[in-house]
């Protein structure tokens, strides 16, 4: 049966739009669009930044007084030279690392000079960064920049270890083992128990006595117990005195006592074990991401590569690594954001016996605020402590970000 | 004209403290109060306070809310201070009350406690002890009263009678019962090192295990017959010759290993229960809490008494928070909060609230209602008769900021740092403190 013909008539023309009318509409859709979520971070993100800053250049003591500019910068920072010196050397490393690595990159003879230039830029970074410090401390907020130094401690020591570890479990977690999922629980599950409770745990754990787990431990390697949270002295003086005890127990000579101290010296026995509750509370957290990120590397890379004859070590370091580097970059910014911001668990476990040796920047700021009063001191110790993060995540962009991209 | 709207407020804030107190009518306020009382404490604070909503003639109603710890409230208070959302009745220690008062957050309380119509008579003043009445007027700020005291707690000396009597029977020290002075409590302490109590559920023993906290600092420095403010000179005097020989002694009783520093939350009370520790120094308010140790430990016949002594008389640490009026409430509302302190303060309510609390009353003629109490618990009985002896913790601010910095030196000193530079740079540092708070109310 034939189809009854269709009458074809010639479809209207669309209607004209005028795209300037059409522009505004989409315009306007994407701003109503973005505007919650605009105003909620600006209230409750951007906001307080703005209002700290404000508070910063005001005499404010618990109730604002006059305009003083930048005297309380000055006062935490010591002195504009010094201060200048320092965040120039670390950002001057930011460029020795683009001109090793991006600078002049189709230029294969200009390669080396540019790596000359990036190996002489680093040299000036350390340099200007040593001499600004040096006068930053001479003249700055003591409290705040020794906090600095612990804060630095505590990120540099305990996130690169929280990496590595996680992703050791990771890798480990993700060869379908029996009981993988038990196990995945067990390691998440310090992220999720209250800080305070944690670190009550670990306060009994690290305790002095010679009776408590951790001392018990030590004895049965021969190791004299620990004072661990109430110890102010560096971890490094104790490793050395240590040693030449010993040293002078078995010659019999009277034992030679070291102190160190100065950056080098490095972290109290006390921060180190705050440093260790801080590994055990994010590594599970970091592995969970990790193994997320393993289940999106394509099973035939690794095939491809057996076939190849590459080992297991190989595979590993040559496709595991380089394909979860969005993961490490991820994982590295958050924990050295969280690492410089952490307070909660210091906080709990700092006692007076170590003086101030555990109180990272986050703790100074907070005596200073509610302690000492000063809430424009206090200000502009969150604000330089905001802009060295900034910084960080700046240098993990650059460095680790390039990876994963 | 929004400049206009707040002098406006002003004036009517000027005008609304100026009223002549008489003539205010409290009729229907409510009254909140932020503390932080919990558990038995919280039930007799209920108590106290159903009592009054229920019996007032004005029909005040206080509610309450319970707001954390002493940081707790204070971290809530000051960045509301002197405006409506504060509460209109706050639980503080003096040196909070005068950093509030910086921002000029406090009421001054004396027009209601002098008013003829609503005050207290000469003869409910002379009730309080002394010490405690005077304790909240602070002469940094011309004298106002900033607070008013429901209670207090007292330092003393926590001791296990009956290893002092083994030592004593054996030789081992040449005094009975508590130790007086210094001399005594050191050689009881090396004692007990070398002789532990044969009741003790541990191996270790010891003589004494100090917190290095500022409140300890100053116990010590009294009882050597100093004190850690110069009132004269408005300053601190952490570097006396009285503190100097007090932390001189603490640091031989650890030299010889006759002291530890207390390194686990609450462990000298544990150590004390099971026997492991001889003396131990602490809040009064721990009472029932050190019986609950020794009753589930070691289970021993232990005492109070007052820390050991240079002077003729004892001289007992005496603290405890007061109850402050914040700024930011019309008259009315501050004159019933008034009331419901009288009430808090009264004797019945002062009988209610010590015994729940096991704080000291604030009024001498409630021991009179507590006999019974007292046959009950001889050592808070004791604590109690040594009340009169008492003295206070300066009431400046910026207080706790120097306490942080006290107990790290107090820290370093027992490790062996050099007294006498270790507390002249503390003094200073502490004094620079206090210049630094003092130059805010200029």
């Amino acid at each position: 049966m034939q189809e009854p013909a269709q009458v074809l008539s010639p479809a209207p023309p669309p209607r004209p739009v005028r795209p300037r009318r059409r522009f505004k509409g989409e315009w306007l859709t994407g701003y109503l669009m973005v505007m919650p979520a605009t105003v909620l971070i600006g209230l409750f993100g951007l906001f307080p930044i703005g209002y700290a800053i404000y508070m910063s250049v005001h005499r404010w003591r618990i109730r604002k007084g006059g305009f003083i500019g930048l005297d309380n910068y000055e006062r935490v920072l010591g002195s504009w030279g010094g201060a200048a010196a320092f965040f120039g050397g670390l950002l001057l490393i930011l460029v020795a690392h683009w001109l090793w690595t991006t600078a002049f990159r189709g230029h294969s003879d200009w390669r080396r000079w540019a790596r000359l230039a990036g190996a002489l830029t680093l040299l000036s970074a350390g340099i200007s960064i040593a001499l600004g410090w040096g006068a930053m401390t001479e003249a700055g907020e003591a409290r705040f920049l020794s906090g600095l130094i612990r804060t630095t401690y505590y990120g540099f020591l305990s996130v690169p270890t929280q990496i590595i570890l996680a992703l050791i479990i990771a890798s480990l977690l993700f060869q379908r083992l029996r009981g993988s999922e038990f196990f995945r629980m067990v390691y998440f599950l310090p992220y999720v128990t209250p800080a305070v409770a944690g670190a009550a745990v670990y306060g009994a754990l690290f305790s002095p006595r010679d009776e408590r787990p951790i001392n018990q431990l030590l004895g049965w390697f021969g190791i004299p117990p620990q004072d661990w949270l109430f110890e102010p002295d560096p971890v490094l003086e104790l490793i050395i005195n240590g040693v030449l005890v010993r040293w002078a127990n078995l010659t019999g000579g009277e034992p030679i006592e070291v102190a160190l101290s100065g950056f080098w010296a490095g972290p109290s026995l006390a921060l180190i074990t705050i440093i260790i509750f801080g590994i055990w509370t994010y590594t599970g957290y970091n592995a969970v991401i990790f193994l997320a990120g393993l289940g999106n590397i394509p099973k035939d890379l690794y095939e491809a590569a057996e076939i190849d004859g590459a080992g297991q070590r190989q595979r590993f370091m040559h496709i595991t690594v380089p394909l979860l580097s969005p993961v490490t970059f991820y994982l590295t910014v958050l924990g050295f954001i969280g690492t410089f911001q952490a307070f909660t668990h210091l906080y709990v476990m700092r006692v007076p016996a170590t003086r101030d040796a555990v109180d990272t920047a986050s703790v100074v700021i907070f005596d200073t605020f509610y302690k000492r009063n000063d809430f424009s001191l206090a200000a502009s110790q969150s604000i330089v402590l905001f802009v060295i993060i900034l910084i960080l995540t700046l240098f993990n962009q650059r460095i680790l970000g390039g990876r994963g991209q | 004209m929004k400049k206009f709207f707040v002098l406006l407020a002003a004036l009517g804030l000027t005008f609304g403290l100026a009223q002549d107190v008489e003539s205010l009518d409290p009729s229907g306020q409510t009254v909140m109060f932020w503390h932080q009382h919990s558990s038995e404490r919280l039930a007799g604070l209920e108590a106290i306070i159903d009592d009054f909503n229920a019996n007032n003639e004005w029909g005040i109603t206080v509610e309450h809310e319970y707001q954390g710890g002493y940081g707790d409230i204070f971290q809530k208070m000051l960045p509301i201070l002197g405006t409506s959302s504060t509460p209109n009745l706050v639980v503080g220690y003096q040196n909070q009350a005068a950093t509030y008062a910086i921002a000029d957050g406090m009421v001054d309380m004396t027009p209601f406690v002098d008013s003829p119509t609503w005050g207290l008579t000469a003869e409910e003043k002379a009730d309080f002890f002394p010490g405690f009445y005077n304790a909240d007027i602070f002469p940094s700020f011309d004298n106002q009263r900033f607070g008013f005291p429901p209670n207090r707690s007292m330092e003393v000396l926590y001791f296990n009678a009956e290893w002092i009597n083994e030592l004593y029977n054996a030789g081992a020290i040449s005094f009975a019962g508590a130790p007086k002075t210094p001399e005594q409590f050191a050689e009881a302490a090396c004692a007990a090192t070398e002789n532990p109590f044969s009741k003790a559920q541990g191996s270790r023993s010891l003589g004494y295990q100090l917190s290095t906290d500022a409140s300890r600092f100053a116990s010590w420095t009294f009882a050597f017959g100093g004190n850690v403010y110069d009132y004269d000179a408005n300053e601190y005097s952490y570097d006396s010759p009285e503190a100097i020989e007090a932390m001189t002694f603490l640091q031989g009783l650890f030299d010889e290993g006759c002291a530890d520093f207390v390194t686990e939350r609450y462990g000298d009370q544990t150590d004390f229960g099971a026997g492991n520790l001889l003396f131990t120094v602490g809040s009064s308010s721990g009472l029932p809490f050190y019986k609950s140790a020794v009753d589930e430990g070691a289970d021993f016949t232990w005492g109070v008494a007052a820390i050991p002594h240079t002077t003729d008389e004892p001289v007992q640490n005496i603290y405890g928070a007061s109850v402050s009026i914040p700024t930011g409430h019309s008259a009315e509302a501050n004159l019933a909060t008034w009331l419901f302190i009288k009430h808090y303060t009264s004797v019945a309510s002062q009988d209610t609230w010590a015994r729940a609390s096991n704080y000291f009353p604030v009024r001498q003629s409630v021991a009179n209602e507590m006999g019974d109490y007292f046959a009950e618990n001889i050592a808070y009985q004791t604590a109690f008769n040594l009340l009169p002896y008492g003295t206070t913790e300066p009431p400046v601010p910026g207080y706790d900021f120097v306490r942080d910095l006290i107990e790290g030196e107090m820290a370093a000193i027992m490790d062996g740092s050099d007294v006498e530079a270790t507390l002249a740079l503390a003094n200073g540092e502490a004094n620079l403190i206090l210049d630094d708070q003092l130059s805010a109310m200029q």
